[in-house]
């Protein structure tokens, strides 16, 4: 006869099981990662692998953050990044808001025109983009950067902030209409704040997707002071050889800010700020 | 109720709150909000992408400077080459696959991350761990996979100490295990996106809901499948069509792991795209395949766009 | 909720604000090749290769040639390897082509074919340029495009300790002593083979390095009058012997998606006896595994074999784009380049053989190796015929894709090979 705790007991290791053998698959190649870049290139590919070399050396850090070109690759990803981000949201939340709570001619179709727009396979179009980007002169430039990469973010972001949106009641907004209010004091003083979490977790990806970008961001700069990361990484990916050590710390030095930026926004996840507050 | 001016310089479709509107004022503020995206959405992508189909239609593009008009050629061409037909079935194959694990995987592990039975700092540190994937660009990504997947690689290495198997797979050289180790590895790097997601998403359920059941005294599979589920159903569609649409698109993970070999086991429509754009420079081809791949999107798109329903 | 929901707009105003002045103040940097004041130019070099020299050696170089020309400035700009031809394509398309580029003889063709880059024989006369000291010129239809700088072999590395430990004692010379030996070393176990075979399809230079090496080392042609010759018996012995090498078991696993950079790795970790590797490689060898005893020898020929062998290179090529605006300036950074002494000084800190005839690389400061491989260098005569055909990295692959149906033994030698004549008849006209 399972008691209440008993069953709460197992349940709790079952869960614990679970997360365990879920964090070994997420944080085993991530580990790999952090142990190759403490390796000499020599030993990479070492057999047997070894999870730690007898060249252990954090050499490979030293060369990325003594290199004031790679630098600058870093500090290039998160301008365009932090930009991106910033305007994808805000774009995003008013078109979001406009299919959500608007019913309009064409809704549908702009609406499926945004869908579809990022179906086309982007290899193809670099081309006539790229001859599009040189003729408004936004070659090389950070805006060139920033509005590409909000054209791959958007339709995500709509997507999604339309999707949330669409979990709240209508009856929110209402009570501000009721008051005399306009659709845009709905948005920013009702739904916004209660999507925070939604729109955090857009905020976030927009970023990732933005941070990890290469094919535009090759194709749209020239010169390594407008270049990023994802950039940087492949520039030590010779024709002979890769520097392993190298790349594999460039991708964690990459990765510790935006680890530390998720640590800081993911107590809203958890914020306990929950839709329906109608009933409040 | 006194009404807060916006402090952000944004457009503000309408006029200023209190004053009367007229009718066709108020029938164009939804486009006024549409309006930045459709600017940015027409002048930057719907322009090449026009350009793009016009090339489906031409020949010699790009690479010379006459081209010629070519009617459906191109597009027969595509549609008859067997390496084409190849690639439809591995994308189809990749996507699906793909997608329905970054769901199950995704939804795991939000709702392992969700538990009321656990504290917030074992939380913490698991769904750091979990969202790790993420974090890097996808050339990388393919390059540690490379790495792991090697024949006298890591993961070979602990199967065979484990005694799972007893020499060496050749995860990406061997014809009949190539499209799985790619799609492995492409569920690792995609599924915390469905895991954020979804995360968000619980966090909106409200435990109302949750306590009204458990009073009807459903038990915890009940729960899932009569409450989390139905309130996460618009999100999880929405994601769901994303996701294939985005897998179809992936091009730098199968390019730089297999190169779409061998023996074409793991060619997809992007790896096939980029071959006919610059190793055989025929930009109207590749500007075919594109068309073909968008059209067969937009059905996705324009069920998507069906679900959506009125609330 | 009201309080909150000031703050956020706050929040977003001023992250609003200040991504606007960042990206204006931020915006962007000017880059154009025009004419500053008094007549300065700029040239822009795109080229792969500051990247693989010692770290600040290409751009002390570079530095000289501006010190002898002084209103000639030139900005050296890098792109990823493997991204290197596509990025050349797309700037092509849209007349943006840096003024100066290197180029791999493999893409000349088409490039030529696009009007990407400029006919160089019309730049040399123009320039009174004296052609005779170039050690090759890559030409299309009478005109050269591409001027190689700086040569690299591809010679056979041998693990001297593997070939020891298996009972060998001389460096094979011939295939079936190749062939034995790599047995012999497949034979010491420990997942130790004597030979990789790198057939990645997305970029298949195992094909020209590794497969048709083989036909060259033994004086054959993948070619007749210029047209493919693919089922002609030289070129169908050299695909048996790599059959016969794949059947006895002595290829390192992974080869069906293997590329060059693994290839070179597998040698350096001692996992791989012999491969077929560029000169370049030694200094890299050299650094990640200083213990490793190894040495390079010519390519095996068909037994009995006795003419001059071929060995396979690939090039360090430049060319001029054809939109630039500074063709004259633009040769002169060519001519520097191919000078006798800057051509000998970055042939011998690359590892590799100068361009200009007359430029001896310096091999007092070198490594022994470099002047045995000279010395294959002379023995034998380049050979690449994939330098100059059209869409030739499409030709590899389709040779690829027919090799690997041989290997896996889907396809007998004889169909792949016609498979193959069919593809490449459609290409070459």
């Amino acid at each position: 006869m399972a008691t209440v705790k008993t069953k709460r007991r197992l349940a709790k290791s079952g869960v614990i099981t679970g997360l365990v053998i879920g964090a070994l698959f997420a944080g085993l190649p991530v580990l790999w990662m952090l142990s190759t870049s403490l390796k000499a290139n020599g030993d990479v590919f070492a057999s047997p692998p070894r999870l730690i070399t007898e060249n252990f050396s954090f050499g490979a850090y030293r060369e990325i953050l003594g290199n004031g070109a790679q630098l600058r690759f870093f500090l290039n990803s998160y301008i365009v990044a932090i930009a991106v981000t910033v305007l994808t949201l805000l774009v995003g939340l008013l078109a979001g808001y406009a299919f959500s709570r608007f019913t309009f001619p064409l809704q549908k179709t702009i609406n499926a025109v945004i869908v579809s727009v990022q179906a086309v396979p982007p290899i193809t179009l670099v081309i006539p983009y790229f001859g599009l980007v040189v003729a408004l002169g936004l070659y090389n430039t950070y805006p060139g950067l920033i509005l590409t990469h909000m054209v791959f973010t958007l339709p995500y972001a709509i997507i999604m902030i339309t999707a949330y949106l669409n979990t709240l009641p209508r009856e929110l907004d209402e009570s501000v209409k009721v008051d005399g209010g306009s659709s845009w004091t709905a948005l920013w003083r009702i739904l916004v704040p209660i999507s925070v979490p939604g729109l955090i977790a857009v905020g976030v990806y927009t970023f990732m997707i933005s941070w990890n970008e290469y094919l535009f961001a090759l194709t749209l700069t020239r010169t390594d002071d407008m270049r990023t990361v994802p950039i940087g990484i492949q520039l030590l990916m010779g024709q002979h050889s890769y520097e392993w050590n190298q790349m594999m710390a460039m991708s964690i030095l990459g990765s510790i800010p935006v680890l530390v930026l998720f640590l800081l926004f993911q107590r809203r996840f958890i914020g306990g700020l929950t839709a329906g507050a109608v009933k409040a | 109720m006194t009404l807060i001016a916006p402090e952000t310089t944004a457009p503000a479709p309408e006029a200023i709150p209190g004053r009367p509107r007229s009718a066709l004022a108020r029938r164009l503020v939804p486009y006024g909000y549409l309006s930045p995206t459709v600017l940015l959405v027409v002048v930057l992508m719907v322009v090449p992408i026009v350009m793009v189909i016009s090339y489906s239609f031409r020949d010699n593009v790009i690479v010379q400077e006459n081209s010629v008009f070519a009617g459906l050629a191109n597009y027969t061409k595509v549609l008859t080459d067997a390496d084409f037909l190849a690639a439809m079935k591995n994308t189809a194959i990749f996507i699906s696959v793909s997608t329905a694990a970054h769901l199950v995987l995704g939804l795991g592990f939000a709702m392992m991350l969700n538990t009321s039975l656990l504290g917030g700092v074992a939380k913490a540190v698991f769904r750091i761990v979990y969202i790790l994937p993420w974090l890097f660009t996808i050339a990388v990504i393919a390059v540690i996979w490379r790495l792991l997947l090697d024949p006298s690689g890591v993961i070979n290495y602990v199967l065979h100490t484990l005694g799972v198997i007893q020499q060496g797979v050749d995860w990406l050289g061997s014809p009949s295990t190539a499209l799985w180790a790619v799609t492995f590895a492409n569920i690792w790097s995609g599924y915390p996106f469905f895991m954020i997601s979804l995360l968000a998403g619980l966090q909106g359920i409200s435990g109302d809901l949750y306590e009204a059941a458990a009073v009807d005294g459903a038990s915890w599979l009940q729960r899932f499948l009569h409450v989390t589920l139905p309130q996460l159903r618009p999100v999880i569609i929405s994601m769901a069509v994303l996701d294939l649409i985005w897998t179809s698109q992936q091009f730098a993970l199968i390019w730089m792991m297999t190169g779409g070999g061998p023996l074409n086991t793991t060619e997809m429509l992007s790896t096939y795209t980029y071959k006919q754009a610059f190793s055989e420079y025929e930009f109207a081809t590749a500007s075919a395949a594109a068309v073909i791949v968008l059209l067969i999107t937009m059905v996705l798109a324009f069920f998507y766009v069906r679900s959506q329903r009125e609330r | 909720m009201a309080v909150r929901a000031t703050r956020l707009q706050r929040v977003i105003g001023a992250a609003m604000a200040a991504t606007l002045v960042a990206v204006v103040a931020a915006c962007g940097s000017d880059d154009s090749s025009d004419a500053g004041s008094g007549g300065a130019v700029t040239l822009e070099f795109a080229q792969w290769w500051g990247a693989e020299l010692p770290a600040g050696d290409f751009d002390k170089i570079i530095a000289d040639f501006t010190a002898q020309n002084p209103t000639i400035k030139v900005k050296l700009l890098s792109a990823p390897y493997a991204s290197t031809k596509q990025q050349l394509v797309t700037g092509a398309a849209s007349k943006t082509l840096p003024d100066v580029v290197g180029l791999d003889g493999a893409w000349v063709s088409d490039f030529a074919k696009q009007g990407a880059i400029a006919d160089l024989s019309q730049l040399m006369t123009d320039a009174k340029y004296d052609q005779s000291q170039l050690a090759s010129q890559v030409q299309i239809k009478g005109k050269t495009y591409m001027i190689p700088v700086v040569n690299f072999i591809y010679p056979l590395f041998v693990n001297k300790d593997l070939l020891a430990k298996a009972g060998v004692a001389d460096v094979p010379k011939t295939r079936t002593e190749f062939l034995e030996a790599a047995k012999k070393i497949s034979a010491t176990g420990g997942n130790v083979k004597g030979w990789a075979l790198p057939l990645d399809t997305a970029v298949p230079n195992g094909i020209q390095n590794d497969v048709m090496s083989w036909l060259w080392a033994s004086g054959g042609s993948m070619l007749a009058d210029g047209k493919p010759a693919l089922t002609s018996a030289p070129v169908k012995s050299a695909v048996e012997y790599v059959k016969s090498l794949n059947d006895a078991g002595v290829i390192a696993p992974g080869s069906l998606t293997m590329k060059e950079q693994d290839k070179v790795e597998k040698f350096t970790n001692g996992q791989v006896g012999m491969v077929i590797d560029s000169l370049a490689h030694i200094n890299l060898i050299k650094k990640n595994s200083p213990k490793l005893n190894f040495t390079v020898a010519a390519l095996p020929a068909e037994d009995g074999f006795t003419g001059k062998r071929g060995l396979p290179y690939a090039s360090w090529g430049i060319g001029v784009s054809n939109s630039t605006k500074h063709k004259a300036e633009a040769f002169k950074l060519v001519q520097y380049l191919m000078s006798q002494e800057t051509n000998a000084k970055l042939s011998t800190i690359a590892n590799g053989f100068p361009g200009n005839k007359n430029a001896k690389p310096d091999f007092s400061t070198s490594d022994p190796l470099f002047k045995t491989a000279f010395d294959i260098y002379q023995a034998g005569v380049p050979a690449n015929e994939f330098v100059g055909l059209p869409k030739s990295e499409d030709l590899m692959r389709s040779f690829d894709e027919q090799l690997q149906l041989v290997l896996t033994g889907k396809s007998s030698v004889d169909d792949a090979l016609g498979k193959a004549q069919e593809s490449w008849s459609s290409v070459i006209e």
